[in-house]
């Protein structure tokens, strides 16, 4: 069952096209990766999903529903333009937000006390924004996205900005939350931030999808069969399964190559033929990054 | 509607629980007076407590004891221009007056000159203006008694008349009425119906403007539609400004009654008198009162109060939707003035328009600009208490609520798209492409 579907969403704006025909589908409690360099129309996809703004074309299903007010309430929405007011004390504000999110102010004063007490804020409660350390306020952000405990959780761009520390404890906030039901879209155009938490991916680059799957899916389909190896002694011939595409000498006898397989053969296959020639030290598959892969499918668009 | 109730209520209670809404609005009310008060005291005071030397050099024999401007005292002398100034220095005197020999027996003369006035500093010009009238009414007194008319045939030559003015309804009822009084209201409300526009406008500019520039606004569109979210601070901002505008309508009310009593005693024992009409027994202070009552007496006041409320929220909603505009489209105060022109310009048109207005409050100008939603509230305000036609009244209100509905929903297609836009170099053909963009 997918939490969220869209399909076929056009956005264009006076004379730029923002969306192009896009289609995604979000798994339940799945965490999904919309990844796309800056300008791609990712926050535009987002704020469609908001219903702060309307596509041209398409249509967005939540829980196989179509887009209507109250699914506002299911939503928390970190945007990559974020911030708090300033003058506004901590308690107030979170109650202010929740309560526009439809939560009553006793259930609201509750849930405001849980947090700031898991996130040890309790004391800062009283304070305005503006005496509050910048991790500080990030983290009453947070708090502020999730307070109505949100079944789809989007951030977009939810690491920059967060010193390490807190991208940490956030990251842990998330995937707790992950476990008990949600499901979190992470947008961002720093792919190796978000690479090991996402298990699907969709990719977005000059407002048009240019690839979704598994992020396993997509790894496996963009395998290269290119191993890393470091060994000891010479190694002076291989099968022709096995091709060696560069060979470095690490120091005294030891060696460093990339062997290139041939396509269908599986790591065994060439360690069995390592291991009659020489002495493996390492064995590293070379898996290309979801990064790497972007690159390759945008440059390899640019040539074609 | 719950969305734009918590906005409101938010915009309400952090604005209200300031230090300085507290502050402008008890404080408000306490001050205007007192500066009145102030004035007034040392404006009287002045010519009591400085009894000024004034020495008199009469050449001409009639002027004896005739000056009594109060603030001076008068010693009267003879002699030569010279010795009156060396006088004037040796007694260090405020000032001279020197009067010429006068030929009075030359029947066809009527203009006298000669007549001069010394002093150490610049004199005002009312004090000039007392001594000038004293000097040639001192002279006309003594012409006519040797022309030979009686003073007592002269009294009795007087006629005195007063206009007193009435307003005559179509039912045939007439009531007294003031032109200074309606004056007075006319341009007080028109002018605080002005101020507010201006305060609280920016207000709500500026608290569009913080959303915008501490980013929190796309955080709240994704809860709340923009369109509430404007509705909700216009809402909220005038239901501020509506608050201490009835604060200070209690507060004034309240001080003038005690001001009103404190002069007369007890305003009921004023209606007494009146009653029995005994004013011949009333002290000054109980008389003035009695006139202030009966001035208020003649004046609609429930029309006007219902009117002001009316006008001043109907020009609220009108011009705060178009601030907000202005605030969602900018990203700084700085940038916002090229846009305010166009809203401060009919303000500024209807403020000035109110003088020839109140000169003839039932002329074409009048009547036209009280029609015109962006200049109505004023004008009509000030046309008001010298009387307006019903059906002048209610289509006035009936555009306004045309024009104010106008302008929010014109304001709201604004907002929307400015609210999210972010270091763009706006200018008016960019906010008319917002304008037709489809969210």
């Amino acid at each position: 069952m997918n939490i969220l579907e869209a399909h076929h969403v056009s956005k264009s704006y006076a004379q730029h096209r923002a969306l192009n025909d896009v289609s995604i589908s979000i798994p339940k409690q799945s965490i999904f990766g919309l990844l796309g360099p800056n300008g791609a129309g990712k926050t535009t996809l987002i704020r469609i999903i908001n219903q702060i703004i309307m596509s041209d074309e398409g249509n967005v299903l939540i829980n196989g529903e179509k887009l209507n007010p109250s699914h506002v309430k299911i939503i928390g929405y970190l945007p990559e333009e974020r911030g708090l007011y300033k003058k506004m004390k901590v308690g107030e504000q979170l109650m202010y937000l929740a309560q526009l999110k439809g939560l009553s102010s006793g259930e609201a004063r509750i849930r405001i006390k849980k947090w700031l007490e898991k996130l040890e804020l309790t004391e800062w409660a009283g304070k305005k924004v503006e005496d509050l350390s910048k991790g500080m306020a990030q983290k009453i952000q947070f708090i502020a996205t999730v307070l109505h405990e949100p079944k789809l959780l989007i951030l977009d761009e939810p690491f920059s900005g967060f010193d390490p520390v807190n991208a940490n404890l956030i990251k842990d906030e998330i995937l707790e939350l992950r476990e008990k039901g949600a499901t979190v879209i992470f947008s961002t155009h720093r792919m190796e931030s978000v690479e090991q938490l996402c298990e699907n991916i969709a990719m977005i680059n000059k407002s048009q999808k240019i690839l979704d799957g598994t992020k396993k899916e997509i790894k496996d389909s963009y395998r290269s069969d290119k191993y890393n190896v470091q060994y000891k002694g010479k190694i002076s011939e291989l099968s022709g399964d096995f091709q060696l595409l560069e060979t470095k000498n690490i120091e005294d006898d030891m060696f460093e190559a990339t062997i290139q397989a041939k396509a269908g053969l599986n790591p065994n296959d060439l360690l069995r033929e390592l291991i009659n020639k020489t002495e493996v030290h390492s064995f590293i598959e070379l898996i290309p990054s979801i990064n790497d892969i972007f690159i390759s499918i945008v440059e390899g668009g640019k040539k074609s | 509607m719950n969305q734009i109730f918590l906005v409101l209520k938010r915009e309400y209670m952090t604005r209200v629980k300031k230090k300085s809404f507290l502050l402008a609005t008890l404080l408000t009310p306490l001050i205007l007076p007192s500066i009145i008060f102030v004035i007034v005291y040392f404006g009287t005071r002045d010519k009591k407590s400085n009894q000024d030397d004034i020495i008199v050099l009469d050449q001409s024999g009639y002027f004896t004891d005739t000056f009594n401007e109060s603030g001076y005292a008068f010693e009267y002398m003879t002699g030569s221009l010279e010795d009156g100034k060396a006088a004037m220095a040796e007694k260090e005197a405020f000032g001279l007056i020197f009067i010429p020999p006068v030929d009075l027996e030359d029947k066809a003369k009527t203009s006298y000159d000669g007549f001069a006035f010394y002093s150490k500093t610049n004199p005002s010009f009312r004090v000039l203006q007392d001594f000038e009238k004293t000097i040639s009414t001192k002279l006309e007194d003594v012409k006519l008694q040797k022309s030979g008319l009686d003073q007592e045939v002269l009294k009795s030559l007087d006629a005195r008349v007063s206009l007193e003015s009435f307003n005559l309804t179509d039912e045939g009822e007439e009531s007294k009425s003031n032109a200074g009084l309606s004056y007075a209201i006319g341009y007080g409300t028109g002018f605080l119906i002005y101020i507010f526009i201006f305060v609280y406008g920016s207000q709500i500019m500026q608290s569009v403007l913080d959303e915008k520039t501490s980013r929190i606004v796309e955080v709240i569109v994704s809860s709340v539609r923009p369109f509430q979210l404007m509705m909700g601070k216009v809402l909220g901002v005038g239901a501020v400004g509506f608050t201490q505008l009835l604060i200070w309508i209690v507060l004034i009310g309240g001080l003038s009654t005690v001001g009103v009593s404190l002069l007369g005693g007890g305003s009921q024992e004023v209606m007494d008198a009146m009653a029995q009409g005994q004013s011949a027994d009333l002290t000054q202070g109980q008389e003035m009162a009695m006139k202030i009552q009966e001035l208020i007496a003649t004046i609609p006041v429930g029309k006007i109060l219902f009117s002001f409320l009316f006008f001043f929220l109907g020009a609220y909603f009108l011009y705060g939707a178009l601030y907000a505009a202005v605030g969602s489209a900018v990203d700084s105060i700085q940038d916002a003035q090229q846009f305010m022109l166009p809203i401060v310009l009919p303000i500024l048109a209807a403020i000035m328009s109110m003088f020839f207005v109140l000169e003839d409050p039932n002329g074409g100008l009048a009547v036209t600009l009280s029609m015109i939603p962006f200049t109505s509230p004023i004008i009509m305000m000030a046309r008001i208490p010298f009387g307006v036609p019903d059906w002048q009244l209610a289509l006035s209100m009936i555009l306004l609520v045309v024009g104010f509905v106008g302008t929010i929903w014109l304001a709201g297609r604004i907002y929307r798209i400015g609210i999210l836009m972010y270091g763009v170099k706006v200018n008016w053909k960019i906010i008319a492409k917002w304008f037709t963009m489809k969210v």
